[in-house]
C-alpha cells in the first residue's frame, strides 16, 4: 500500500532519471519540429485575425488588403528563417540570441536580450494559450462565460505535462502539431476546389463596418506589425540546438528549411481564404476568423470541429516551446549569475523544474490579469521578440568577422541583412503598439535587466569576498575550541551533548541555562564544569546574546565559540518541528551573531542509549565537512572540524556536475589542503537521500560512534540577499535532525558587504 | 487486482535499480569485460564502469587518487598511489581498468592500474 503514492508520482512525473540519461532525451527532426516548431505553426492560427482587427478600422472595403500585409509578412518570415539557418550553423552548442549577444555584444546587450526573452517566453504562454481557449470557445459557445478558469485549467496542463520532461513532451506534442499542419492544409485545399466555382461566403461576409479611419500610412504599418506575430517561435529553434540529435547544427537548420515551408504555406494559404471568403473580423467577434473560413468551407460539420480541436491543441501546446525555453535560459542566466542559482539544476525529472513553475505562474498572471483578452495581451508581444531577433543577427555578424570562416561573407551579408530587416520592423513594432500596450514591456524590459544586473554584482561580490586572501582563515588547533552547553530540560540528549563536548577537550565548558530548577539540577550532573545561570526574566534572545557576546570579547580570533544545542525528539517526525518552533527562530537567528557556531546534538526517543545517564565519551566520531566549492567559507568549516579532535577528518561534496567534480578536485589539490576529499555521486539529484546512505556506512549509534557534519554557510549582510544563496544548508539539517547519531553543526562565515 | 499490483510494483520500482538494469546492458556491449560480480580477489582482470565515487588523498605518504566504479553488479575501487591529479577523472565517466584483483576492507581494489577513459552509458 504504501507504494501507492510512490506509483502515483511516477504516473503523474514520470520515473526520476539519472544525469547521464539526458543523451536520451535528445530530440530526432521528426520530434523536435513539434517541440520547437508549434509556436511558430500555431501563430497562423492568430496571425490574419490580428491583420483584420487593424484592418477593420478603415472599414470593410479595407479587409481585402490582408493579403498584399501577409505577403510581406512571409517574406519577412523567410529573409528570418534564413539568416537563422546561418546563426544555428554558427553555434552548434546552442546559439540562443543570448549567447550570442553576450558573446560578441557584451554585457549590456547581453542582459537585454535575456530580459526580453525572459518575458516573451512568459507572453508567448499566454497569448498561446489564450487564443487556443478562443478556439474553443469559437466551437462550444456555452463555455464563453468560464473563460477565463478555462484558460488558466489549461495553463496548469501544460505544465505538468513538462514537468515530466522533454521527450514525453516531444510525443505528445507531435500528433497536435502535424494534425494542426494536416487540419490547415485539409482547409486551404478544399477552399481552393470549393473556390473554382466562386468561393463559399463566410457568415459574416456581408457584415458592414464603417471606416473610423483611413487607409493610412500608419494603419498599414500597424496591420503588418501585427502580423509578424507569424514571426514568433523561430528563435526557439536556435535555442533549442543543444537538444537535437547528433549532428546537431545540421538538423535544426533542417527544421528552420522545414519550419519557413510550412508556415509560409499555410499563412498565405488562409490570408487568401480568409479574403476570399470576405471574412469580417471585428473585435469581441464570437468566431475566431479560422473558424468563420472553416464554417463557409465546411458548414458546421465534422470537419469544423475538427479544425477547431485542432487549432486549440496547437495553440495549447505551442506554450511548451517557451516551457522549453523559458528553463533552459534561465539556467544560463543563473551559471552567468544572473538569476537566482535555484534556477541552475534539473530537478528529480532532468527538467529545470524551478523554471517551469516561476513561468507558469507569471503566465497564469498576466492572463488573469487582462482577463484572457487576447487582443489585449498581443499588444505586448513582439518587442521582445524583434529586439532579440535583431541583436541576435548583428552579434552572429560580428562573430563572422572575427572567425572568418570558409564563405563567411556571404552568411555575414544574410545576417546583416537579417538584423537590419528586423531591427525596422522592431522600431515599427514599438511605434505602431506603444500606446495599446507595449510600453508595459519598454517599461518592464529594462526593470528586468536591472535586477539581472543587481543579481550579478551580488554574486561577484559574495564570490570576491570568498576568494579574499585577507579574509583567508587562519590556522588552528584543537585548543581553540571552546564550547557552551544551552540546557533548557535535563534530559538524556544534554548527558550526551556532555560527553561529546567532553571528548573534543575543548578549552572551556560551560553550560547555560535560563531556569533556576535547571541550574541545581545540572550540579549533580557536571560537578567540574562552570554552570552559568542566564538572570534576568522575559524572552531568552537578549540575554543569550548578552551572554554570547561577552564571552566571545573574552577570546581571540582565533577561538571558536560552539553553542551546543541538546534536544530530545519525541518521533522521527516532523511534526515534531513545528512543536517547537521558538528553538528553531532560535537557532535562524544564532546564524546571524557573529563568531558563534551553532551546533545541534538531536536524540531521538526511540533510541536505546546504554549511557543514557551518564556523559558517556563517544569513542569514535567521525567529522564529515560539506564542500561545493574551495573558498573561505570551507577553509573555516575545515579548521573548525580539527578543533573537534575527530577520530577522522574528510571534506564530501555530493551531486556535483561532471565537469565540476573534476574542477573541484583540482582546486583542492592546488589549495593543499591537509585532508582526504570524496566527491560522491548523487545520480538522481537528491541531496539529502545520498547524504544518508554515506552517513550511515559508518554505522553511528550516538554513544559509541557519531557522525558529525559540518555545515560551512556564508550569510549575508542583508537579508534580502538571502533568497538568492540556496537554502541547502537548511535542507540537510531538517534530513539530518532524525537521524540517530549525527551531530550537525553549521559554521557561518560572515561577509563584510 | 494481480495487473494492477504488477503495475503499481513496476511504476515503484527503485531508480537505483532501473540504473544497475541500464548498466549492465552497457557492460555487455564492451568487448573482454569482467562484470564485477564474477570478478575475484588475485586474478586478472579487466572491468569496467561508471565512476561513483572519488576520493583524493593529498596528506604526505598517503598521496593517493581513488575511484569507485559501479557496472550494476558490484564496485571496484581503482587506487593510484602517488601525486593524485584529476585528468578526466570525473563522476559518471566510464572507466576501464585491467589489472590484478586485490581486496581492501572487504572492498575489490586495483592497485595503479592500467586505465582508458571511456564515455559511460549515460554520456554521448
Amino acid at each position: 500500500m504504501s507504494k501507492a503514492p510512490t506509483a502515483f508520482k511516477r504516473i503523474m512525473l514520470g520515473r526520476p532519471m539519472s544525469s547521464g540519461e539526458l543523451e536520451h532525451t535528445l530530440l530526432p527532426k521528426r520530434l523536435a519540429l513539434p517541440v520547437f516548431a508549434s509556436d511558430a505553426l500555431s501563430s497562423m492560427a492568430y496571425a490574419t485575425q490580428e491583420i483584420l482587427i487593424v484592418l477593420a478600422l478603415a472599414g470593410t472595403a479595407a479587409l481585402s488588403v490582408v493579403f498584399p500585409i501577409s505577403i510581406a509578412v512571409s517574406v519577412l518570415l523567410a529573409i528570418v528563417i534564413t539568416s537563422y539557418r546561418q546563426i544555428v550553423r554558427a553555434y552548434p552548442g546552442g546559439g540562443g540570441a543570448y549567447v550570442v549577444a553576450r558573446e560578441n555584444l557584451g554585457f549590456t546587450a547581453g542582459l537585454g536580450v535575456g530580459a526580453a526573452l525572459l518575458l516573451d517566453y512568459i507572453l508567448t504562454v499566454s497569448v498561446s494559450i489564450t487564443a487556443g481557449g478562443d478556439a474553443i470557445v469559437s466551437a462550444f459557445p456555452e463555455l464563453a462565460s468560464h473563460k477565463l478558469g478555462l484558460t488558466i485549467a489549461l495553463i496548469l496542463l501544460v505544465t505538468l505535462a513538462n514537468l515530466r520532461g522533454s521527450k514525453e513532451s516531444g510525443r505528445l506534442f507531435a500528433v497536435p502539431t502535424y494534425g494542426f499542419v494536416l487540419a490547415m492544409y485539409a482547409l486551404i485545399f478544399t477552399g481552393l476546389v470549393k473556390c473554382i466555382g466562386g468561393c463559399p461566403q463566410a457568415a459574416s461576409a456581408d457584415h458592414h463596418l464603417d471606416p473610423v479611419s483611413g487607409i493610412t500610412l500608419f494603419l498599414l504599418l500597424k496591420a503588418f506589425a501585427a502580423g509578424t506575430t507569424a514571426l514568433t517561435g523561430v528563435e526557439a529553434i536556435a535555442e533549442g540546438v543543444p537538444v537535437f540529435r547528433f549532428p546537431q547544427s545540421r538538423n535544426a537548420a533542417t527544421t528552420l528549411g522545414v519550419l519557413g515551408v510550412l508556415s509560409i504555406s499555410m499563412f498565405v494559404g488562409m490570408s487568401w481564404l480568409t479574403d476570399r471568403t470576405n471574412v469580417v473580423y471585428e473585435h469581441g467577434a464570437e468566431l475566431t476568423s479560422v473558424a468563420q473560413v472553416a464554417e463557409a468551407v465546411y458548414g458546421r460539420g465534422f470537419m469544423f470541429y475538427v479544425t477547431q480541436v485542432a487549432t486549440a491543441l496547437i495553440l495549447i501546446l505551442a506554450a511548451n516551446t517557451a516551457y522549453t525555453g523559458f528553463p533552459v535560459l534561465a539556467s544560463i542566466l543563473a551559471q552567468d549569475r544572473m538569476m537566482p542559482r535555484q534556477f541552475r539544476s534539473r530537478g528529480d525529472r532532468l527538467v529545470f523544474s524551478n523554471g517551469i513553475v516561476i513561468l507558469a505562474i507569471f503566465a497564469s498572471l498576466l492572463v488573469y490579469v487582462f482577463d484572457a483578452n487576447l487582443t489585449q495581451l498581443i499588444q505586448l508581444y513582439l518587442v521582445g521578440v524583434f529586439l532579440s531577433f535583431t541583436l541576435a543577427q548583428f552579434g552572429t555578424v560580428m562573430r563572422w568577422r572575427r572567425t572568418r570562416e570558409p564563405k563567411w561573407q556571404r552568411s555575414a551579408t544574410i545576417n546583416a541583412v537579417g538584423g537590419a530587416v528586423t531591427g525596422i520592423v522592431l522600431i515599427v513594432v514599438i511605434v505602431t503598439k506603444f500606446m495599446t500596450g507595449a510600453w508595459i514591456i519598454i517599461l518592464a524590459t529594462p526593470a528586468v535587466m536591472f535586477l539581472m544586473r543587481s543579481i550579478y554584482l551580488h554574486y561577484t561580490d559574495v564570490s570576491e569576498q570568498l576568494a579574499d586572501e585577507q579574509r583567508r582563515p587562519v590556522d588552528r588547533r584543537p585548543g581553540n575550541q571552546h564550547m557552551v552547553i544551552l540546557v533548557s530540560t535535563v534530559d538524556a540528549s544534554v548527558t550526551r551533548a556532555l560527553g561529546y563536548a567532553r571528548s573534543a577537550r575543548p578549552s572551556s565548558l560551560t553550560v547555560i541555562t535560563t531556569d533556576r530548577a535547571v541550574h541545581a539540577a545540572c550540579r549533580g550532573l557536571a560537578r567540574d564544569m562552570e554552570i552559568h545561570l542566564l538572570e534576568g526574566r522575559g524572552p531568552i534572545r537578549p540575554r543569550l546574546k548578552e551572554y554570547l557576546t561577552s564571552r566571545r570579547s573574552e577570546l581571540s580570533d582565533d577561538d571558536f565559540l560552539t553553542l551546543l544545542i541538546p534536544e530530545v525528539l519525541q518521533s522521527g517526525s516532523l511534526f515534531e518541528v513545528l512543536r517547537r518552533p521558538g528553538i528553531h527562530r532560535l537557532k535562524g537567528w544564532l546564524l546571524n551573531e557573529p563568531g558563534v557556531q551553532v551546533m545541534d546534538i538531536p536524540l531521538v526517543k526511540q533510541e536505546i542509549d546504554p549511557y543514557a545517564d551518564q556523559a558517556h565519551e563517544p569513542a569514535r566520531n567521525y567529522a564529515i565537512v560539506l564542500v561545493a566549492g574551495v573558498h573561505n567559507a570551507t577553509l573555516q568549516a575545515i579548521e573548525y572540524a580539527e578543533t573537534l579532535r575527530p577520530t577522522d577528518l574528510r571534506a564530501v561534496s555530493f551531486g556535483l556536475d561532471p565537469a565540476e567534480t573534476e574542477k573541484l578536485g583540482t582546486s583542492w589539490l592546488a589549495a593543499a589542503i591537509p585532508h582526504p576529499l570524496e566527491i560522491d555521486d548523487a545520480p538522481f539529484r537528491d541531496l539529502g537521500r545520498s547524504l544518508l546512505s554515506y552517513i550511515r556506512a559508518f554505522e553511528p549509534d550516538g554513544h559509541n560512534t557519531v557522525v558529525t557534519v559540518v555545515l560551512p554557510e556564508f550569510v549575508t549582510k542583508k537579508s534580502r540577499h538571502r533568497i538568492l544563496h540556496g537554502q541547502t544548508a537548511l535542507i540537510i539539517k531538517r534530513h539530518l535532525l532524525f537521524e540517530p547519531g549525527v551531530v550537525t553543526v553549521s559554521v557561518p562565515y560572515h561577509l563584510e558587504r | 487486482m494481480g495487473f494492477l499490483s504488477e503495475l503499481v510494483d513496476k511504476l515503484a520500482r527503485r531508480p537505483e535499480d532501473i540504473r544497475a538494469e541500464n548498466l549492465r546492458h552497457w557492460i555487455n556491449t564492451l568487448p573482454d569485460i569482467t562484470p564485477l560480480s564474477e570478478a575475484s580477489a588475485r586474478q586478472r582482470h579487466k572491468v569496467a564502469g561508471v565512476i561513483q565515487n572519488i576520493r583524493i588523498d593529498p596528506r604526505t605518504g598517503r598521496d593517493s587518487l581513488e575511484a569507485t566504479i559501479t557496472d550494476g553488479s558490484g564496485t571496484l575501487i581503482a587506487k593510484w598511489l602517488g601525486r593524485p591529479k584529476m585528468s578526466g577523472i570525473r563522476l559518471g565517466a566510464g572507466l576501464i581498468v585491467e589489472g590484478v584483483v586485490g581486496t581492501q576492507d572487504g572492498d575489490l581494489v586495483l592497485l595503479n592500474p592500467e586505465y582508458e577513459l571511456v564515455p559511460g552509458p549515460e554520456h554521448g
